[in-house]
């Protein structure tokens, strides 16, 4: 199982890699639609990106509360480990 | 020593002043009696006339056309506005996605004064208004709902041929920020492959913005501007890597260099 550190830089990877956002903006306290600037079209394309990583479909309702980067790497973790 | 013209000067512009208050008043309520008149009776009549969805649609929006043509007379006859445009012909073209800055309430009032058809994305809850429900309905207007269900509705307009109007900002500009585009309108682009078709609207001296009530009205009337601009075609942004959410990054940073000149030409003087 891949651990809290691994998870959040893969999703880094993947958030440079589909925004072209700047890594250095990435922290997990960012803030994924204030500081970041990604809408919910973005969401959508970022839920998707994350199944190949974790193997199960991400729930929109599971996706709601999702505020942080931190918040992000919780919710992989959590359907990773169950 | 005075000279006597600003004497006669102070109070015919108190006149004027009084004069465009009571037009704008008028005009605001022209619109919202007119409205609920006219749904009433002028739109279902053309339903009843219309058992054909897209004859419907179409004739719903040339009376909605021509109706906000006569509301735009009245308030230039009145003197409350006045306007121009450049490049009018270029909105005639069908399945484009229209697009542009929103400094006025009335903005939306012109470009469709301009176009005898084009679909328009409505609140949703307009579809609840016991008047207006049924002519946004008729209208074939697009309902704001969820965002991916959104855009999949307004690439559909866009391939089966008809003109769609998108303010890409979301709502009205807040006077002295600078623009902030949603990426909705170039999602939509993309989805579509269609051209874009940029509008820049500016307005000198500034009136009907968003958080100012309707009777704060600047010293002269507001003039408006609109600007057809050159097409942009959705197909030059795809194949950028990073996949359609880099793509509608850049078409928005298009749009927002199209518009720039235009919001910033707005102003209170």
């Amino acid at each position: 199982m891949p651990s809290e550190q691994e998870i959040f830089e893969h999703l880094k990877g993947v958030l440079v890699e589909l925004f072209e956002i700047d890594a250095a903006k990435i922290t997990p306290q960012a803030h994924l639609y204030q500081d970041l600037d990604i809408d919910s079209i973005d969401a959508i394309d970022l839920m998707l990106k994350l199944k190949d990583y974790t193997g199960t479909k991400m729930q929109p309702e599971e996706f709601k509360n999702v505020r942080t980067v931190g918040d992000v790497v919780d919710a992989v973790r959590n359907l990773v480990s169950s | 020593m005075n000279p006597p013209s600003l004497v006669v000067a102070a109070p015919r512009s108190r006149v004027d002043h009084l004069w465009r208050l009571l037009g704008t008043g008028l005009s605001f309520a022209c619109f919202g009696i007119g409205a609920v008149l006219i749904s009433l009776t002028l739109f279902p009549l053309i339903r009843l006339l219309s058992w054909n969805k897209a004859r419907c649609r179409s004739r719903i929006q040339r009376a909605m056309h021509l109706t906000f043509r006569l509301f735009v007379w009245m308030m230039s006859r009145l003197g409350v506005i006045s306007w121009e445009v450049q490049g009018r012909e270029r909105l005639l073209q069908p399945g484009q996605l229209i697009v542009a800055n929103h400094p006025t309430l009335i903005d939306v009032v012109l470009i469709i004064a301009l176009m005898p058809e084009v679909d328009c994305i409505v609140k949703q809850a307009l579809f609840r208004n016991p008047f207006l429900r049924w002519p946004v309905v008729w209208a074939g207007y697009i309902p704001n709902r969820d965002s991916g269900a959104l855009i999949e509705d307004c690439a559909r307009a866009l391939r089966a041929g008809r003109s769609l109007l998108v303010f890409p900002e979301g709502t009205r500009t807040v006077p002295g920020q600078a623009l902030a585009l949603k990426r909705g309108a170039a999602q939509i682009a993309l989805a579509a492959q269609c051209q874009v078709r940029p509008v820049g609207v500016s307005c000198r001296p500034l009136m009907l913005t968003k958080h100012e009530p309707w009777y704060r009205i600047p010293p002269r009337p507001g003039h408006w501007r609109l600007d057809v601009g050159e097409a942009i075609a959705a197909a030059d942004f795809c194949g950028a890597p990073g996949g359609h959410a880099v793509a509608a990054r850049r078409l928005t940073q298009e749009l927002a260099a199209r518009f720039a000149p235009y919001a910033q030409a707005c102003s209170w003087v």
